[in-house]
């Protein structure tokens, strides 16, 4: 008696977990019924980004008739990853999306739109009792790929360099990777913080740190040096100004992707962030404006 | 003779120690919190939204979304639970069948909680479709907790005496009647302790939510289970690490920790103060 | 009447059904978990080394076979100039990647939908006899002179003896577990080092010495300890521990291993006192008193007789103390630093599992091999425990059978 109640219980178990398989093959139909009683619009991806999205959303969800919308960071990279499995409506990232990710999205036939919603300028930051105020390019690469150890092969005094990075899903640490490292990769030890706030506060209470955030992040807790490109002939410092007029060159766009199916249903938010208003706040966030 | 009394002395004074550093560990880690926290939390900080890139304004959101959870997996880890536990308990035999439920319970009981984020991202949040939402987040969450309700509910079934049952059964109830009107209402409040432990455990849990409905910012309540939601512990640990101004937010930190150790403070209290109405009672029988 | 009856067994039928039908679920639940983790995560070793979607193409000349990810990576990252290092011939080596391309020819050159970018890259590569590039396989060249290097799959020996984990290196991300397991291993075993004495301690303290009075405060505060959720004791850690640390030590960091460790040997204190108390507690009355009536004092009767009647109530909580420290999450990722590199000493940062998965996972494209290998490190972690689990209940059924 009881071993047939088991049966039963079983035959049912199997069951439930045969209905879970099949969804998989009706999640598309399922996917446009979570849409319709789905009210918000999500952005996931960069914590760079991460203010002026959360700003935006603010104000944006104080006017008549607007969605609720849901912002969470993560990194670029989470954004991206998000929107290829249809996570999140729209992707903010602060790198430009790569061809192998965009290959990715081709591939199963889906189109991303491209929207630049802001610049940035990439500042590096040490400890505020740091003498050095500037390096070039090449020593920043030495600095970050472990091959230079402390601060007196760079002109600072005897004391053991300590670089910080962001995880590699930051679009910011991709740009740095980039950039600076000329893809080169970072050393294997160096300390990985989850966001900007924690790396600006980790830099402003260890001697001897170093690192690299977004210039919005950037307050009197650390210090910003210059940068050279040209070899040490010219450095410049990162300043919202120095960014604006090019004259410090490590600048790049912020961005929004979406896919192009959901154009109608984020287009809301879309034109508030390029309008005047939305440019407002990435002024007041510390970036710089489209236009 | 004398080296028997000293190392006496000397064992039990550190044995001693060790149990005020013990309390010491808490009280710093509660006086922290609640010292920094105190300053922060007032009724508009449980009732207001976040503004200023976090370093103003509320945690109504946090606290909602939580709040949402916690209902959320105990709607589905409650009932699955306690009924698991009176199959094993009243039904099923000592054959290897409970055994093997047992010791499935006992391994879920021991499985970390990133893994059961894992396993809720791969399988509520992407295979079923669900997305980052309420939904997923609670099935996880549920699957936390489910082998919390299962045990408290077994040890409370365990607790009934059998003379009960077989009372019952002799005036001629089924067994079904025993369970619903003898077993169930004595084994009742030690069922809810763990139901109100569970509360506790939901709503610190950050790791289950990370990848299954977490968000940063929402700026007005969800509205439906597929909406994400804020929750406390995710919360406390964005303000702890990411944010324009860590400095700023330092408070809005301090405030979500204290709230997250009250709401853990009070389920405890709750649950020491059931057990000790049901000791009471069972000793007047 | 007859009828009502009928309906009250039916509902009863369902009713117990259901029952039976919840057992089942709880059981089932934690099989399908696994088999899910291990199917998620097995794929990675069907996964070819190389970033999906492209492939590594050197000139013909080259009498390279193979390359190992890690050679690819320091290759790309300069730290190999010379073929002859790898077996080849003596000449530099060239990495290229798609890129480069562009500073080379304008981009007018090729064509409007990049027909003609196939043919420029089979120019570069057949100039070159030195070169290795790096390039989509949508735009592979294909000419006489160049030759693919076949991507070979992600070996098994790589994954758990790796002493490389950067899973995004282009070309050829290294999934080397070796670190991360050694840094939560490091973690956890010193977290015990300072959780068990301290436990043990407290335990025999309430077991044995402490009044109602102590007792009374001590319980309650060891319940809420154990009630503090993960991420307020990482708040705490990384506000109060990692700068008391840094002055203490005289670190540049206070983000360590050290510091990992301290806070979870505070979280899985609350289990170690309890189990072993209950342990300690249960043995017999007689065999106390015996032992006094022999003329031993407490303490001794404490560790000669007390102690070894409940070793294996104490060794399961050591274990359960154990399988609490391993899994931890949210408080090692905020403390530790999270550097993926061998653990060299307790003063270095390191990355444990859990932390590893909970940074990365939001990241990794679902289905992707960083994806697996993240569910790869979760299964590993699931079967740690499960062994911890398991181990602990052998254990204690062991001291079912000592008593009589």
């Amino acid at each position: 008696m009881k071993k047939k109640n088991i049966v039963i219980g079983l035959i049912l178990t199997s069951f439930v977990f045969l209905g879970c398989n099949s969804s998989s093959e009706t999640s598309q139909v399922d996917g446009v019924s979570k849409k319709d009683t789905k009210t918000s619009i999500n952005i996931k991806g960069s914590e760079t980004v991460l203010p002026i999205s959360e700003k935006a959303a603010n104000i944006y969800s104080k006017t008549e008739n607007s969605q609720l919308v849901s912002v969470t960071g993560g990194g670029s990279g989470v954004g991206i990853s998000a929107l290829m499995s249809n996570n999140t409506d729209i992707a903010q990232t602060s790198r430009k999306i790569k061809f192998s990710e965009q290959q990715k999205f081709l591939h199963e036939d889906k189109e991303v739109k491209e929207v630049i919603i802001a610049y940035d300028a990439l500042a590096i930051v040490v400890h505020p009792e740091n003498k050095v105020s500037e390096l070039t390019r090449e020593q920043l690469e030495g600095i970050f790929t472990g091959k230079i150890t402390n601060w007196k092969e760079v002109g600072g005094e005897d004391l053991g360099i300590i670089p910080y990075s962001r995880e590699t899903s930051s679009g910011t640490y991709e740009f740095f990777k980039e950039i600076i490292l000329k893809n080169k990769n970072f050393m294997s030890g160096i300390m990985s913080m989850p966001a900007n706030g924690a790396i600006i506060q980790s830099v402003s209470q260890t001697k001897g740190s170093i690192a690299y955030v977004g210039v919005a992040y950037l307050n009197q807790s650390v210090k910003g040096i210059g940068v050279s490109f040209d070899g040490g002939e010219t450095f410049a410092v990162p300043t919202v100004e120095n960014a604006k007029d090019r004259s410090y060159p490590v600048v790049r766009p912020l961005y929004y992707y979406y896919q192009a199916e959901s154009e109608e249903y984020v287009k809301g938010f879309m034109d508030f962030i390029l309008s005047a208003e939305g440019q407002k706040v990435v002024e007041e966030v510390g970036y710089i404006t489209i236009h | 003779m004398m080296n028997k009394k000293i190392s006496q002395q000397i064992a039990f004074g550190t044995f001693k120690l060790f149990g005020v550093i013990v309390i010491a560990i808490l009280f710093s880690i509660l006086g922290f919190i609640i010292f920094n926290g105190i300053k922060v939390v007032n009724w508009e900080f449980l009732t207001g939204f976040p503004g200023e890139g976090m370093t103003s304004g509320g945690i109504f959101p946090a606290i909602v979304g939580t709040l949402y959870l916690v209902i959320g997996s105990l709607l589905f880890a409650f009932p699955l639970g306690v009924m698991s536990a009176i199959y094993t308990n009243e039904y099923a035999g000592k054959g290897w069948i409970v055994k093997f439920i047992r010791m499935m319970t006992n391994n879920l009981a021991s499985i970390p909680s990133i893994v059961f984020g894992l396993f809720g991202m791969a399988l509520f949040v992407n295979k079923l479709n669900f997305g980052d939402s309420i939904l997923a987040g609670s099935l996880t969450l549920g699957l936390l907790i489910l082998p919390v309700i299962i045990r408290t509910t077994e040890e409370a079934l365990k607790a009934v005496p059998d003379s009960y049952r077989q009372g019952s059964l002799a005036l001629g109830a089924t067994k079904l009647q025993t369970i619903r009107r003898v077993v169930l209402p004595t084994a009742f409040p030690n069922i809810i302790t763990g139901l109100i432990l569970s509360i506790g455990r939901v709503s610190g849990e950050t790791a289950p939510i990370l990848f299954t409905v977490a968000a940063y910012f929402l700026p007005k309540l969800p509205t439906s289970i597929f909406d994400q939601a804020m929750a406390l512990p995710y919360h406390l640990y964005v303000l702890a690490t990411s944010g324009t101004d860590l400095e700023a937010s330092r408070p809005m930190a301090y405030g979500t920790a204290l709230v997250l150790i009250l709401i853990v403070l009070i389920m405890n209290l709750f649950a020491s103060l059931l057990r000790k109405r049901l000791s009471k009672n069972n000793k007047s029988k | 009447m007859a009828n009502k009856k009928k309906l009250h067994r039916f509902f009863a039928k369902i009713i117990e059904k259901l029952f039976t039908f919840s057992g089942a679920i709880t059981g089932i639940t934690i099989l399908f978990i696994t088999i899910f983790l291990f199917v998620e995560g097995i794929g990675l070793f069907n996964s070819p080394n190389t970033e999906e979607g492209y492939g590594l193409y050197i000139n013909s000349s080259n009498n390279i076979e193979n390359l190992t990810p890690v050679e690819i990576k320091e290759i790309f990252d300069g730290e190999i100039t010379n073929w002859k290092e790898l077996g080849g011939k003596d000449s530099e080596i060239s990495p290229f990647r798609i890129d480069d391309v562009f500073q080379i020819y304008p981009e007018s050159e090729f064509g409007e939908n990049y027909e003609l970018l196939p043919d420029k890259l089979n120019e570069v590569v057949s100039k070159e006899t030195g070169i290795i590039a790096f390039l989509p396989l949508q735009y592979a060249p294909k000419g006489a002179k160049v030759r693919e290097l076949p991507a070979e799959s992600i070996k098994i020996s790589d994954y758990f003896l790796g002493k490389d984990w950067i899973p995004t290196a282009t070309p050829s991300p290294l999934f080397g577990v070796l670190p991360l397991v050694l840094g939560t291993l490091l973690v956890s075993l010193v977290a015990l080092i300072i959780a068990v004495p301290l436990g043990m301690g407290v335990a025999i303290y309430l077991s044995e010495l402490a009044g109602k009075r102590q007792r009374n405060i001590l319980k309650p505060a060891i319940e809420l300890l154990a009630g503090i959720p993960s991420v307020v004791y990482g708040f705490f850690g990384l506000v109060v521990l990692a700068p008391l640390v840094q002055k203490i030590f005289n670190l540049q960091v206070g983000e360590t291993a050290l510091t990992g460790s301290i806070i979870l040997a505070i979280m899985a204190l609350p289990t170690i006192i309890s189990v072993s108390e209950d342990a300690m507690r249960n043995t017999p009355r007689s065999m106390r008193e015996a032992s006094l009536a022999l003329g031993a004092t407490k303490w001794q009767t404490i560790y000669k007789v007390v102690i070894p009647y409940a070793k294996s109530g104490i060794s399961a909580a050591v274990v359960l103390g154990i399988g609490r420290a391993i899994g931890e999450t949210m408080a090692v990722l905020m403390v530790t630093g999270n550097a993926a590199v061998m653990p060299g000493s307790i003063f270095d940062s390191v990355r444990t599992i859990p932390a590893t998965i909970a940074a990365e996972l939001g990241e990794a494209p679902v289905g992707g091999p960083h994806y697996q290998a993240l569910f790869l490190l979760g299964c590993i972690l699931f079967i740690f425990t499960s062994i911890i689990s398991v181990s602990a209940e052998m254990v204690s059924k062991n001291k079912k059978y000592n008593t009589h």
